[in-house]
């Protein structure tokens, strides 16, 4: 599938997208008619089996949700125009019971994906969009971001030990959110320990044109503010050598996305001013 | 009953057992007992490696300097991870 017409106003302001690169995630809530969300948990309910990637096939109703304007403004804000959905989709059943995942980076072993088996830290080149169609409680199983990873590269087996990090975001969201994700960011599904299942729609999201201008509600008149925030914010606090290398990717990963609109990233003095 | 082994792990900003906590974990010594992400559970246990000292933890592992650096480009991991035990009294599995 391949996305065209934008309605401008669904697109992503200057402030969202910085939040987007520094975060690694974005929730977008697709409006959408009243019951539409209990009707589709009831769909996946009554399928005998998995149908893997023809979940689209299967539950059709899903392109109401991933076609919805406010998809389509995040995904071009964050992809540009003509993004394609990629043909891999999952649905993620997390049954009670189901123990959590290990904290990890999804894999990259789908020759499909575009430009292959690498990376894009400082690059927004596929996304995941997760798609919950009831509300999920913390003790539902909710996915569980680390946010800011997605500009490192995990190593999941030597992170087994660590348990819950401090400032980790868990999305106990409402049914209908859909959380947009940068492929590369660390995360995982945790513990079911309610009695209800929880369901969550994975559909993935590439670029098909590399960016030449903002694809999103830019002005150029925020870009002192977004600089400033780039340089500035720490959404978990991480060491300080992984602090220095998450800073710059930011800044690349912005001038990437911006094309000929980049950042004036000459020196300028930050200390000169009042004592702090 | 027989003193068990408890055991600690806190990864920390630096490798100053006073730096802030950024993950922990706590592995009991009981059989079927699991350790995981627990998204109901918003607060670490401790804040540092010291308070978990403090409050009676033995340290009986801490990072290694040096480890992982010649080994930077293969990826990262957060923090700096210290163990730490705690014998404690159980009774029968």
């Amino acid at each position: 599938m391949t996305n065209t017409a934008t309605d401008t106003r669904q697109l992503m302001t200057d402030d969202e997208m910085a939040s987007f690169v520094i975060n690694g995630y974005h929730i977008v809530k697709p409006e959408l008619p009243t019951g539409f969300n209990q009707e589709v948990y009831d769909e996946l309910k009554a399928l005998p089996s998995n149908p893997g990637d023809g979940i689209y096939e299967a539950v059709p109703k899903l392109k109401q949700v991933y076609e919805s304007p406010e998809m389509h403004g995040a995904l071009t804000s964050m992809l540009g125009p003509g993004y394609q959905m990629f043909p891999h989709r999952h649905c993620h059943r997390n049954a009670p019971g189901t123990p959590s995942q290990q904290i990890h980076q999804d894999n990259l072993n789908d020759l499909r994906i575009r430009d292959g088996q690498v990376r894009a830290p400082d690059k927004v080149e596929l996304v995941l969009a997760m798609y919950y169609p009831q509300d999920v409680a913390s003790n539902m199983g909710p996915t569980v971001v680390l946010p800011g990873t997605h500009m490192l590269k995990a190593m999941p087996d030597r992170m087994a030990s660590q348990g819950n990090f401090k400032q980790q975001y868990t999305a106990t969201v409402n049914a209908g959110s859909v959380v947009i994700l940068h492929y590369d960011i660390w995360h995982a599904g945790s513990a079911n320990t309610s009695d209800t299942v929880r369901y969550m729609l994975k559909f993935l999201f590439q670029r098909a044109n590399l960016p030449d201008v903002p694809s999103w509600q830019h002005d150029s008149e925020n870009n002192a503010n977004i600089r400033q925030r780039l340089e500035s914010e720490s959404p978990m606090t991480l060491q300080r050598s992984l602090n220095a290398k998450q800073r710059h990717m930011r800044l690349r990963m912005w001038n990437y996305l911006t094309g000929s609109e980049r950042l004036d990233m000459s020196y300028r003095d930050k200390w000169q001013g009042p004592w702090r | 009953m027989p003193k068990l082994q408890r055991l600690l792990y806190i990864s920390a900003e630096s490798t100053n057992p006073q730096s802030p906590a950024l993950s922990a974990a706590i592995y009991e010594p009981v059989a079927d007992a699991v350790t995981q992400l627990d998204p109901t559970s918003s607060a670490l246990p401790y804040d540092s490696v010291h308070a978990a000292i403090i409050d009676g933890w033995r340290l009986i592992q801490a990072p290694d300097q040096w480890a992982g650096i010649a080994d930077e480009a293969a990826g990262d991991v957060i923090g700096y991870q210290f163990i730490l035990e705690k014998m404690q009294d159980y009774d029968a599995q």
